[in-house]
């Protein structure tokens, strides 16, 4: 882990969790206004990118909840799944279902489709952050 | 020996039967199936609708007809095979390859389909190739199982190229429909190609001239293998198929020439070769490639007479060749060797093995009573009534003659010839076990059964002519051929056929002579483009993938320009003028932004410079984005332009100090002037393309589509978000998984400079 870089290092652990719960909030609201799997996912990589700008690969790394194959493989994994329920129920591969869950005065609307894009946004995290941690990486060793 | 040894010997000579039961209970279910639901059978149902691929099995006579030949020879080559393969340790894979075998063979028989039959027919090469290069620690196994897959795959691959053509002619895949409808299309000028491209297919797999060659090699394949493939079922795929488009085009002259002067040099061709081969198994194979030109030749001839003639013959090889290859098979696990110099006088010694060879080479000779006279009797009316040419005659005369002397070389030579001691040439021969004795007695049996009353077996060669030649209701009762014609023939190849044994030596030495001319034949071809395609695909690859990035980048955008003015030259468009929007202030902020980005981009030589100055032209589309109306696309661009300039910058950064980054790249330099011709070029032709498409009346179908089913149909407001999630879903679903597959192809990039993820 880096030292000279004090002052950013303690700026970026608290920036971190803000910047991927700012990145799940707008994988949220894409079903209404501007963001998505797509855009969420870039803030994502973004946020990984910084951290191992900041401190190094190997810690950016530990930082994410699977390795990045892993990660990216989990997300087409997971968009695919969304589209089975569908066949069960004689519908065409990948249309999404609707419902609502109430917990007690709350009621929220969810459906197969935010799986479909949960999986969208794991996907271009591991994708786009297995890149750029694994082009940083091969700069590390350069003194 | 105690009791509880032999019960284990016989439980495991039971037990290495048990493969058998596979095709015995097919050859059962087949046998009842004819016997109570007449032909032809049809069965189909939807298996890709968006393709308009059927599976839709149709069995005729002529179906049938090879559907008994692979499980009844099938049958016989697994119990034989249960016996010669019993101290193999890779017995198991050839059973189990064999038994896909037979489902790909089968398969290829009954589906109407033309695409399916060529997936079937292709599943039967690959697999060929698994089964010659079952012993793949023998050099020769290997390079004649590739050569077996490279011959028949590319033949393979014109087929494919000739049957979409003829689906394109005929408008339809089946079988059926386009021997149906043929007589529409004769005319086409496209037939001859789609039909050439055929031949190809069907001449690579049945062995035909130029592609003969790797049959013979083939026979690095166990004994029972290259009796079930290589001369009983799957050579014979190539003439099956022939044989069922004959009843579409027999009328074409060029469907009759093709195949009657291809299957008379094939025939003509091995018959020599077979002369100068001394390995029994080798004499065996060009016979067989022999038998197949033999038949092509027959499904050329035009006449009714030929049809028959081809179901005889089909069926009168297997009864006879199949049992010749199990014999050379006793040879070898009784004495170790094929070479016909060292064997002879074995019947003292295999008196089983030699009554089979005998019965089998008097059908194979074609004498009396046996069903090889038959089929003679039935090919002799075929030429007949074509009024085949003499010259065509005159081959088979030289065929036949070769057949009787390899069916002697056989039969008489090996266990008759002069008796030279075996023991003296080291040979310790032993009577085979009884496994491998009983196929071939029965298949010998069988063929001289149908030999003494044919009226047995007539239905089914009726069945199976009559799919070839439709109209055609005739059996070999209701034939009458001039049967002393016939035996006139069969004297004189008999005699020629003695000469030939009594000069089998010398002819061989004769023809050695000539082995120079051996580098002009197509096998020599082979080898030599087996070397010629590595040494060019070399030297292409050196050409197009030099290395260098800049100039991979030039020819990416002198394509794309060339495309884009040819798009413009073709579409020809009337110029309009599009109408210009009053300029608002942030477009006009965002177009500076872009044009500074890249002016100042051309004068500068910094690498971290150029970077941060083509961010510039990153956000200044990310910024116009935003305010035209596609705030998703802008947020996008922002982020990737961003992590992207962050990441680039760190790199540069660190590799500035590494004498790696000193002094620009000399070629790029060199390529300055021309990259700026390019890109001049590029931008011109873009800035006409954006203008042309700016003028034309726009159509916002799509836009009224997705904003008033956004709500109703997907539950959203943020139209680009559902399409991706919802409208288009499988669309995305495709991208992900693209992107996926682009990280694992990355990585392996990375761990070269220590990286990796």
């Amino acid at each position: 882990m880096r030292s000279d870089a004090l002052l950013a290092q303690v700026f970026m652990r608290s920036l971190y969790p803000l910047l991927l719960l700012a990145s799940l909030w707008i994988l949220l609201r894409g079903h209404n206004a501007p963001g998505g799997g797509f855009i969420a996912g870039l803030l994502a990589v973004a946020a990984s990118a910084a951290y191992a700008l900041v401190f190094d690969v190997a810690s950016s790394r530990r930082r994410l909840p699977l390795a990045p194959v892993s990660l990216a493989a989990s997300g087409v994994l997971l968009a695919l799944l969304s589209g089975l329920p569908a066949l069960l129920g004689g519908l065409p591969f990948l249309t999404h279902l609707w419902g609502t869950l109430t917990f007690g005065p709350v009621e929220l609307p969810v459906s197969t489709g935010m799986l479909f894009d949960l999986g969208v946004y794991l996907c271009v995290w591991g994708v786009f952050g297995g890149y750029c941690l694994a082009l940083l990486r091969s700069i590390e060793e350069i003194p | 020996m105690n009791y509880e040894s032999c019960d284990n010997r016989r439980g495991e000579v039971l037990g290495r039967l048990l493969p058998a039961l596979i095709p015995a209970a097919l050859l059962t279910l087949l046998l009842a199936a004819l016997a109570i639901e007449p032909l032809p059978w049809r069965l189909s149902w939807t298996w890709i609708p968006s393709l308009g691929v059927d599976l839709s099995l149709y069995v005729d006579g002529l179906s049938a007809q090879f559907l008994l030949l692979i499980v009844g020879i099938g049958t016989m080559v697994f119990v034989y095979g249960s016996a010669y393969l019993a101290e193999n340790s890779r017995r198991n894979r050839v059973f189990g390859l064999l038994v896909l075998f037979m489902a790909a063979m089968i398969g290829a028989v009954v589906s109407d389909h033309l695409l399916v039959l060529f997936v079937f027919w292709e599943l039967t090469s690959l697999l060929s190739f698994l089964l010659i290069g079952i012993d793949h620690e023998q050099e020769e196994g290997r390079r004649s199982a590739l050569q077996a897959l490279l011959v028949t795959g590319s033949g393979g691959l014109c087929l494919l190229a000739g049957i979409i053509l003829l689906g394109q002619i005929g408008g339809s895949y089946s079988l059926q429909t386009l021997i149906e409808r043929a007589p529409l299309f004769l005319e086409d000028v496209r037939l001859n190609a789609a039909l050439a491209l055929i031949f190809v297919g069907a001449f690579s797999k049945s062995a035909q001239f130029p592609f003969h060659f790797w049959l013979p090699n083939a026979m690095a394949a166990p004994t029972p293998v290259s009796a079930y493939l290589h001369s009983a079922t799957m050579v014979k795929l190539g003439i099956y198929l022939l044989a069922r488009l004959d009843a579409a085009f027999s009328e074409l002259l060029f469907w009759e020439y093709s195949l009657v002067s291809i299957g008379t040099v094939t025939a003509v061709l091995a018959a020599i070769q077979t002369v100068r081969e001394r390995d029994l198994k080798r004499i065996l194979a060009w016979s067989t490639v022999a038998t197949l030109g033999t038949l092509t030749m027959l499904v050329g001839l035009p006449g009714n007479g030929a049809a028959l003639a081809v179901a005889a013959l089909f069926f009168a090889h297997a009864l006879y060749k199949a049992p010749l290859f199990f014999v050379a098979g006793n040879l070898d696990h009784g004495t170790g060797t094929r070479a016909i110099d060292k064997l002879t006088g074995m019947r003292r010694y295999m008196p089983w093995t030699a009554a089979i060879a005998l019965l089998a080479a008097l059908s194979m000779a074609g004498l009396p009573l046996t069903f090889g006279f038959i089929a003679k009797g039935a090919i002799a009316l075929a030429k007949e009534q074509a009024e085949a040419l003499l010259l065509v005659s005159y081959a088979a005369v030289l065929v036949n003659g070769v057949s009787v002397a390899v069916a002697a070389i056989a039969a008489i030579h090996v266990f008759w010839g002069r008796d030279r001691s075996p023991l003296q040439a080291g040979l310790h021969p032993h009577e085979a076990p009884l496994a491998m004795l009983l196929p071939p007695l029965l298949l010998v049996i069988l063929g001289l059964l149908f030999g003494l009353a044919p009226t047995m077996i007539d239905p089914l060669l009726g069945a199976a002519a009559h799919a070839m030649a439709p109209g055609f209701d005739q059996t070999m009762v209701t034939l009458s051929y001039d049967f002393l014609a016939v035996l006139e023939a069969m004297a004189g190849a008999l005699v020629l056929g003695g000469v030939i044994l009594l000069g089998w030596r010398r002819l061989g030495l004769l023809m050695d002579r000539f082995r120079h001319l051996e580098i002009v034949g197509p096998e020599a071809w082979y080898w030599r483009s087996l070397v010629l395609l590595p040494r060019l695909a070399a030297r292409q690859t050196r050409l197009l993938q030099h290395g260098q990035l800049p100039r991979y980048v030039m020819t990416l955008v002198s394509v794309a320009t060339l495309l884009v003015l040819a798009l413009l030259l073709v579409a020809r468009p009337g110029w309009a003028w599009p109408e210009l929007h009053s300029l608002t202030a942030p477009v006009a902020g965002a177009a500076l932004l872009i044009a500074a980005g890249a002016l100042v981009a051309m004068f500068v030589r910094d690498r971290l410079v150029l970077l941060l100055v083509s961010g510039l032209v990153g956000y200044g589309s990310a910024v116009l984005f935003l305010f035209t109306g596609a705030p998703d696309l802008a947020f996008t661009q922002f982020a990737v332009e961003t992590v992207f300039v962050v990441v680039v910058a760190a790199v540069l950064l660190r590799l500035r100090r590494t004498p790696l980054a000193l002094g620009a790249v000399p070629t790029a330099a060199r390529l300055r002037p021309l990259a700026l011709a390019v890109a001049t070029a590029f931008g011109a032709s873009l800035t006409a393309l954006v203008l042309l498409v700016a003028g034309l009346p726009f159509d916002n179908s799509l836009a009224v589509f997705f904003s008033e089913q956004s709500v109703p149909a997907a539950h959203g407001r943020n139209v680009v978000n559902l399409i991706l999630v919802d409208f288009r879903a499988v669309d995305t679903l495709g991208e992900i998984a693209v992107l996926f597959f682009a990280l694992l192809a990355v990585l392996p990039l990375f761990k070269r400079f220590g990286g990796g993820a």
